[in-house]
C-alpha cells in the first residue's frame, strides 16, 4: 500500500476537470466553440491519464491502489485518503469515459450558456471521480453532497418544460438521504473511537471494528436509505423518471451511467464491509425490494409513451437487478453487479444519447409521432438496434454477462429470487423491441419524419466507442472480471470473516481503557433510537 | 491592574470618538470617507488585539484569552464587512453618517468587552453597550416607517429581555453570593441539591439571551426588526449581535453552570429544536428576501444551540468555528442584497428572476453563500455543521442531530427558491446591476471566507479549539 | 423584615412590570413597565447584597450600574418613541404594524 512517493494520479484524474473549470473562466463566454472544445479536450486528456490506472492496476491483489494519504484536518481525524480496487477502478474509467461523450454529445443540443453547463460538467465529472477513489468518510462525504450542486444545475437550468420541479425533487431526495448518512458517518466516528481510541474516518480503519448489531441496523439502514434514493431502489425512485425526462441528454447520460452506479458503490464499499451482520440481516428486505423494483419499473416502461421516460423505468429495472446481485452476496453475484452496473452505464447511457439525437431532429420524444424512421435513418437504426439488444442482454454483448452471472449467483443463494428476476429479463426483451418496432419500423406516416437527416460524423464518432465496448465486454468479459475479482474475493472474505466472528463472539467488549469520553457509549447506547434493539446484552 | 490588555478596546473606543470629531469638521459631500476611516481603524484594532497578550485584568472581570479572542475576530469582521456593505447605502440614504459609523464600532467595542468579561455586572454593561448603539442603529432611517418601527420593536423587546435576565442574574447572585463566573461555579460544586430558585433563575437567564439570540419563542421581534432596519445593520445585527449574546452566554453556563447541566440541558435542546423547525418552515412562505434571511438565521440559531445542549469542548469549538463559518456567508448574503437593493430599491425575492443573467458575479456569490448557509461541501457551513453534529452525537443526542438534518432538508428548499429566480426564471430587465468597490471588497473577503475554511478548516480548528480549552467540562 | 419579604416584594414588582409590558397600549406604559422590571431587579440585588453578602457591596454597585444603564435605555427609547410619534402621528403600539408583528 506504499505509494505515496509515486506520482499522485488518483488527484491528478480527480480534479484534471476542475482545472479545466478555471481554463474555462478564462475563455470568452461568447466564444461558444472555443468554450465546448476547451471543455472536450480537458475530458478526453481526463480519459487519457485515468487509462493508465487500467494498466498499472494490479489484478493479483484485492488491497487498495495507488493510494494517497495526507492530513488533512488533523486535530479532528479527517484525512485526504485515496485510493482504488477493482471495485472503483472501472466505476473511475466508466465516469472518465462517457464524460466526453456527454460532452461531446452537447455540441448541438446546449446552445444557451455554453459556458455554465460545460463549467457544471466538468465540476460533476470531479465529484463523480471523487465520490469512486475516496477512502475517507469525510472527503467521501465532501464529493458526494458537492456533486449534487451541479447536477441541479443541468437540470433546472438546461432542462425540458417541468425542469424546475425535477431539479427540486432530484435535491431534496437526495439530501434527505445523504444528510441521513451523514449522521451515521459521524455516530460512526465515535464507535471507533470508543473502540479504538483513534479519532479518525478513514475507512479502512473502520472495517477492523466490530460493530454491536444493534448500532449496525441503524446504520445500515441510515447509509442504505442515501444509496437506495440513488440507486434508486423501489420505492424510493420516484425521483429518477421526473429527473431523466427533464434533464438534456449530457445530463441524462451521465445521471444514469455514473451518478446510479454510485447508490450500488455505496453499498458494497460501506454497508458491506463496515455491518456485515446487518447486511445479511437485511437480505431478504432489500432482494424483495429489487425484485419489486425489476418488475415495476419494468412493466411501467412498458406503457410508457414517452422514450425517455422509458429508458428511464428501464433504468429502475436494470437496477433492480445490480441491487438483485449485490444482495445474493456471493463471488458471481457481486461480479455480476459490477459488470452490470458498467453494462447499464454504457447501453443506457448510449439509449439516452440516441433519443437526444432523435429528438434534436424531431423535438419530440413521443413513440406514437415516430414510426418507419428505419428507412429515413437507416445508420441510426443499426447502432440503436446494437445498443437495444444490448440493453436486453443479448448474448454476445455486454448486458448478457453481467445478468447471467447475476441470475446464477443468485440462484444458488434462493432460486425464488432467481425465477422472479429472470421474469425481467423477459419484460426487458418485450418493452424494448416493442419500442423499437414502433419507432423503426412501419410506414413513415407522419410527413415530418420524411426528412430527417441520417447521423452526422460527430455523431457517428460519439457512438462508435460505446459500440466498441459493448462488443469488448459481451465478447471478452475477462478483461474485466479479471481485474475485480481479488477485490470481491477481499471484500467476501471480510463480510464472511467478520461475521463468522460476530456469530461466535457477539458480546466483544469496547477497549475501555482508551475511551475518551466515559459517559459516551452508556449515553449512545441508550438514546440510540431508542434502544429497542439490544440483543441478548 | 494590567490596562495593556484592554488597548485594543480603548483604541476602537477611541476611534469611535475620532470618527465623530472627524465628522464634525467635514462637508456634508464628502462624509462618505469616514467608512474607509473606521475601517481603518478596525483593521488597526484587529492587529492590537492579535498581538496584545493574554492576561486578567479587574480582578476577575475581563480575561484577554483564546475565547475572548477569537470572538474579538469574528466581531471586528463582521463590523468591518457591515461597514463595507454600509458605505454606498449610507451615502445615498442615510443622514448623520458620523454618528452611524461611530455607533457601529462602539457596540463592536461593547461586544468585544462582552467576550471577554468573566463576571456578570461587566458582562451586563457591555451587554448594553451593544444593544442601546444597535437600537439606535436599527432606527436610522429616520422617515422610513418600517426602519422606526424596527427601532421601536427592538428597543421594547431589547429592553424587556434585558430586564428579565437581569431579574435572573440577581437570583444567581443571590444564591451564590457573587457574579464572578468562577465563584459561582465553585459554590454551585458545593451545593449538594439545586433548589427551586436556581431553576428560576436559570429560566430567567435562558429567557433572556434566547431574546438576544432570536431562539424560538424569544424571537417575534427577530423578523420585522430584520425587515426593517437598513440593510447593513440587519447583516450586522443577525451576525455580531447574535455571537454576542452567544459569546455571553457561552460564557456563563460553560464558564460556571456546568455543575448543574441537568438543569437546563433539556432546556436548550427543547429550544434548538423548535427554533429548527419553526426557523425553517416559516422561512419557506416569505417573500422578502431580508425577511427570509431573519427566519433562516433564526434557524441557524437553532443549529448552534444543538450543540450548546452538547456542553463539551467539541461543542465550543464548533459553536465558534459555526460563529466564523455564518459570518461569511450571511454578511456575505446580505452583501448582494444591498448591492441589488442599492440598485433597483426593492428586496422581493421575485424581482431576482434572471440575476444570473443581469449580474453574474453576484448570482453565484449569492448561491454560494446559500450553499454554505445549507452546508454543502466543500463550503465552510458544511465545516460547521459537520462539527456541530459531530459534538452533539459525541452526547448521543441522535434524534436532535436527526431533526437538524431534516430541518437542512428543508432550509435547502427555500434557499434553492432563490437561487431558482436567480438561474431558472427570464429576468424583467436587462440592465445589468453595479457593484461598487466596497460591495465588492465585502463580497470577495467573504467569498474567500466561505471557500478558505471549507477547503482548509485546520488552521481555524486548531485555533478555536485553544479558545475551547479555557473550560473546564 | 427577612430576605423573604423583600424577594416576594420584588417578584410582585416584577409581574407587575411584565404585565403592563404585554397589555399597554402605550409606547410611553411600555417604557414605564420595563422600569418596573429593572426596578424589581435592583430591589433583588440590595437584598441580597444586605442578607447574604453584608461585607461586600457587589448587589449595591450593580444596582447602581443598573439604574445609570436603565436611565441611558429610557432616554433611547424616548428618542424612538418620539421618532415614532412624528411618522405614525401617535404612539399607540396597535397601530405600528407597518409589518406584520
Amino acid at each position: 500500500m506504499n505509494m505515496g512517493e509515486s506520482f499522485p494520479i488518483l488527484t491528478v484524474v480527480t480534479f484534471l476537470p476542475a482545472l479545466g473549470i478555471v481554463l474555462l473562466l478564462l475563455v470568452d463566454k461568447n466564444r461558444q466553440l472555443l468554450v465546448r472544445n476547451v471543455a472536450l479536450f480537458t475530458s478526453l486528456v481526463t480519459f487519457l491519464v485515468s487509462l493508465f490506472l487500467y494498466f498499472k492496476f494490479d489484478p493479483g491483489t484485492g488491497d487498495m491502489q495507488f493510494v494517497e494519504l495526507y492530513s488533512w484536518i488533523p486535530s479532528l481525524g479527517m484525512g485526504y485518503h485515496m485510493g482504488i480496487d477493482g471495485i472503483s477502478l472501472f466505476l473511475v474509467l466508466l465516469t472518465t469515459f462517457l464524460t466526453p461523450i456527454a460532452i461531446w454529445s452537447s455540441y448541438n443540443a446546449v446552445t444557451e450558456k455554453v459556458k455554465g453547463f460545460m463549467i457544471s460538467i466538468l465540476a460533476l465529472e470531479t465529484g463523480m471521480i471523487g465520490v469512486f477513489v475516496s477512502l475517507d468518510l469525510f472527503l467521501f462525504y465532501v464529493f458526494w453532497e458537492a456533486m449534487l450542486i451541479p447536477m441541479y444545475f443541468i437540470i433546472g437550468v438546461w432542462g425540458g418544460p417541468r425542469r424546475i420541479y425535477a431539479a427540486v425533487k432530484f435535491i431534496l431526495f437526495t439530501m434527505t438521504g445523504s444528510l441521513l448518512m451523514l449522521v451515521a458517518i459521524l455516530a460512526l466516528y465515535f464507535v471507533n473511537q470508543s473502540y479504538t481510541g483513534v479519532a479518525t474516518f478513514n475507512l479502512l480503519d473502520y472495517q477492523g471494528i466490530q460493530i454491536p448489531f444493534n448500532y449496525q441496523i441503524w446504520m445500515f439502514l441510515a447509509f442504505a436509505l442515501a444509496f437506495a434514493i440513488k440507486v434508486p431502489m423501489w420505492p424510493l425512485h420516484t425521483w429518477l423518471p421526473d429527473a431523466h425526462v427533464e434533464a438534456p441528454t449530457a445530463g441524462s447520460v451521465l445521471l444514469a451511467a455514473v451518478l446510479l452506479k454510485m447508490g450500488a458503490y455505496g453499498f458494497l464499499r460501506f454497508c458491506f464491509p463496515l455491518f456485515p451482520e446487518a447486511t445479511i440481516h437485511f437480505i431478504p428486505l432489500f432482494s424483495i425490494l429489487a425484485i419489486i423494483g425489476i418488475i415495476y419499473g419494468a412493466f411501467v416502461a412498458l406503457v410508457q409513451k414517452d422514450v425517455k421516460s422509458l429508458v428511464a423505468y428501464s433504468s429502475v429495472s436494470h437496477l433492480g437487478f445490480v441491487m438483485l446481485g449485490l444482495f445474493a452476496l456471493n463471488m458471481q453475484s457481486l461480479e455480476g453487479s459490477i459488470l452490470q452496473m458498467l453494462s447499464h452505464g454504457i447501453s443506457t447511457g448510449a439509449l439516452f444519447l440516441l433519443v437526444g439525437m432523435l429528438y434534436e431532429r424531431r423535438h419530440t420524444r413521443l413513440i406514437s409521432d415516430f414510426g418507419g424512421i428505419s428507412k429515413v435513418m437507416p445508420v441510426f437504426a443499426a447502432f440503436f438496434m446494437i445498443v437495444t439488444l444490448s440493453s436486453i442482454g443479448l448474448p454476445g454483448t455486454n448486458g448478457f454477462v453481467g445478468e447471467f452471472l447475476i441470475l446464477l449467483g443468485t440462484f444458488r443463494e434462493n432460486w425464488l429470487y432467481a425465477a422472479f428476476g429472470a421474469t425481467g429479463i423477459i419484460l426487458a426483451a418485450v418493452y424494448m423491441l416493442w419500442m423499437y418496432q414502433r419507432v423503426m419500423f412501419g410506414k413513415v406516416d407522419k410527413p415530418e419524419n420524411q426528412k430527417l437527416k441520417d447521423l452526422s460524423l460527430r455523431e457517428k464518432l460519439i457512438l462508435v466507442p460505446i459500440v466498441i465496448v459493448i462488443f469488448l465486454i459481451g465478447i471478452y468479459p475477462s478483461a474485466f472480471t479479471s481485474r475485480m475479482e481479488a477485490s470481491v474475493a477481499k471484500l467476501m472474505e471480510t463480510v464472511n470473516e467478520k461475521y463468522r466472528v460476530e456469530e461466535v463472539m457477539p458480546q466483544v467488549q469496547p477497549r475501555r481503557d482508551f475511551q475518551i469520553d466515559e459517559s459516551q457509549l452508556e449515553v449512545s447506547t441508550h438514546s440510540f433510537g431508542g434502544g429497542e434493539i439490544h440483543r441478548g446484552q | 491592574m494590567n490596562l495593556t490588555l484592554i488597548i485594543p478596546e480603548i483604541f476602537l473606543f477611541l476611534w469611535a470618538l475620532l470618527i465623530l470629531f472627524v465628522d464634525f469638521f467635514t462637508a456634508e459631500e464628502k462624509k462618505h470617507r469616514l467608512g474607509p476611516l473606521s475601517l481603518v481603524g478596525i483593521v488597526i484594532t484587529v492587529v492590537l488585539v492579535v498581538f496584545s497578550g493574554q492576561g486578567q485584568a479587574f480582578g476577575e472581570m475581563f480575561s484577554a484569552d483564546y475565547y475572548s479572542l477569537s470572538f474579538a475576530i469574528i466581531f471586528l469582521g463582521s463590523a468591518f464587512l457591515a461597514i463595507c456593505t454600509s458605505i454606498d447605502f449610507a451615502r445615498e440614504r442615510i443622514k448623520h453618517q458620523g454618528e452611524y459609523y461611530a455607533l457601529i464600532l462602539l457596540s463592536t467595542v461593547g461586544m468585544m468587552f462582552l467576550a471577554a468579561s468573566r463576571e456578570l455586572l461587566s458582562m451586563y454593561v457591555s451587554l448594553e453597550l451593544t444593544t442601546i448603539s444597535l437600537f439606535v442603529l436599527s432606527a436610522y432611517l429616520k422617515t422610513d416607517l418600517k426602519s422606526s418601527e424596527a427601532g421601536l420593536k427592538y428597543m421594547i423587546l431589547g429592553a424587556a429581555s434585558s430586564a428579565i435576565l437581569l431579574y435572573g442574574i440577581s437570583l444567581l447572585y443571590g444564591i451564590t453570593g457573587t457574579t464572578v463566573l468562577k465563584g459561582i461555579q465553585a459554590e454551585l460544586v458545593g451545593s449538594a441539591f439545586p433548589g427551586p430558585l436556581l431553576v428560576i433563575s436559570l429560566v430567567f437567564i435562558i429567557a433572556g439571551f434566547s431574546f438576544k439570540l432570536a431562539a424560538v419563542p424569544f424571537h417575534m421581534w427577530a423578523p420585522d426588526v430584520y425587515e426593517g432596519a437598513p440593510t447593513p445593520i440587519t447583516a450586522y445585527l443577525s451576525v455580531a449581535s447574535k455571537g454576542a449574546g452567544l459569546a455571553a452566554m457561552v460564557r456563563v453556563f460553560f464558564g460556571s453552570l456546568l455543575p448543574v447541566t441537568s438543569e437546563w440541558i433539556p432546556l436548550f435542546m427543547a429550544l434548538a429544536t423548535m427554533t429548527m423547525v419553526l426557523g425553517n418552515i416559516v422561512a419557506i412562505r416569505q417573500s422578502n428576501i431580508k425577511r427570509m434571511l431573519a427566519y433562516s438565521s433564526i434557524a441557524q440559531v437553532g443549529y448552534i444551540l444543538v450543540a450548546l445542549s452538547a456542553a463539551s469542548e467539541l461543542a465550543t469549538t464548533s459553536m465558534i468555528l459555526y460563529l466564523l463559518v455564518y459570518m461569511f456567508a450571511n454578511i456575505g448574503a446580505f452583501a448582494v442584497v444591498i448591492a441589488f437593493y442599492n440598485h433597483s430599491g426593492t428586496d422581493e425575492i421575485c424581482e431576482y428572476a434572471g440575476l444570473s443573467r443581469r449580474s453574474p458575479f453576484l448570482a453565484i456569490s449569492l448561491v454560494i453563500f446559500f450553499l454554505s448557509l445549507v452546508g454543502i461541501p466543500p463550503l465552510a457551513g458544511f465545516v460547521g455543521k459537520y462539527l456541530l453534529f459531530l459534538a452533539a452525537i459525541q452526547k448521543g443526542y441522535y434524534w436532535l442531530v436527526g431533526v437538524a438534518v431534516l430541518t437542512s432538508v428543508i432550509s435547502l428548499f427555500y434557499y434553492m427558491n432563490v437561487v431558482r429566480q436567480m438561474y431558472f426564471r427570464k429576468p424583467t430587465k436587462n440592465d445589468p446591476v453595479k457593484v461598487s468597490w466596497s460591495l465588492r471588497l465585502a463580497l470577495v473577503l467573504s467569498l474567500i471566507g466561505v471557500i478558505a475554511v471549507g477547503v482548509y478548516p485546520d488552521p481555524f480548528v486548531s485555533l478555536i479549539s485553544k479558545a475551547a480549552s479555557v473550560f473546564v467540562y | 423584615m427577612t430576605l423573604y419579604h423583600y424577594l416576594i416584594l420584588s417578584a410582585i414588582l416584577f409581574v407587575i412590570g411584565m404585565y403592563g409590558l404585554l397589555t399597554r397600549r402605550n409606547a410611553v406604559g411600555v417604557l414605564m413597565s420595563i422600569e418596573l422590571m429593572f426596578n424589581a431587579a435592583n430591589i433583588n440585588f440590595v437584598a441580597f447584597s444586605k442578607f447574604i453578602t453584608p461585607n461586600e457591596f457587589i448587589g449595591q454597585i450593580f444596582s447602581i450600574f443598573v439604574i445609570t444603564i436603565a436611565a441611558a435605555e429610557a432616554a433611547v427609547g424616548l428618542a424612538i418613541v418620539l421618532l415614532i410619534y412624528r411618522n405614525y402621528k401617535g404612539i399607540e403600539v396597535d397601530n405600528i404594524n407597518f409589518m406584520k408583528w
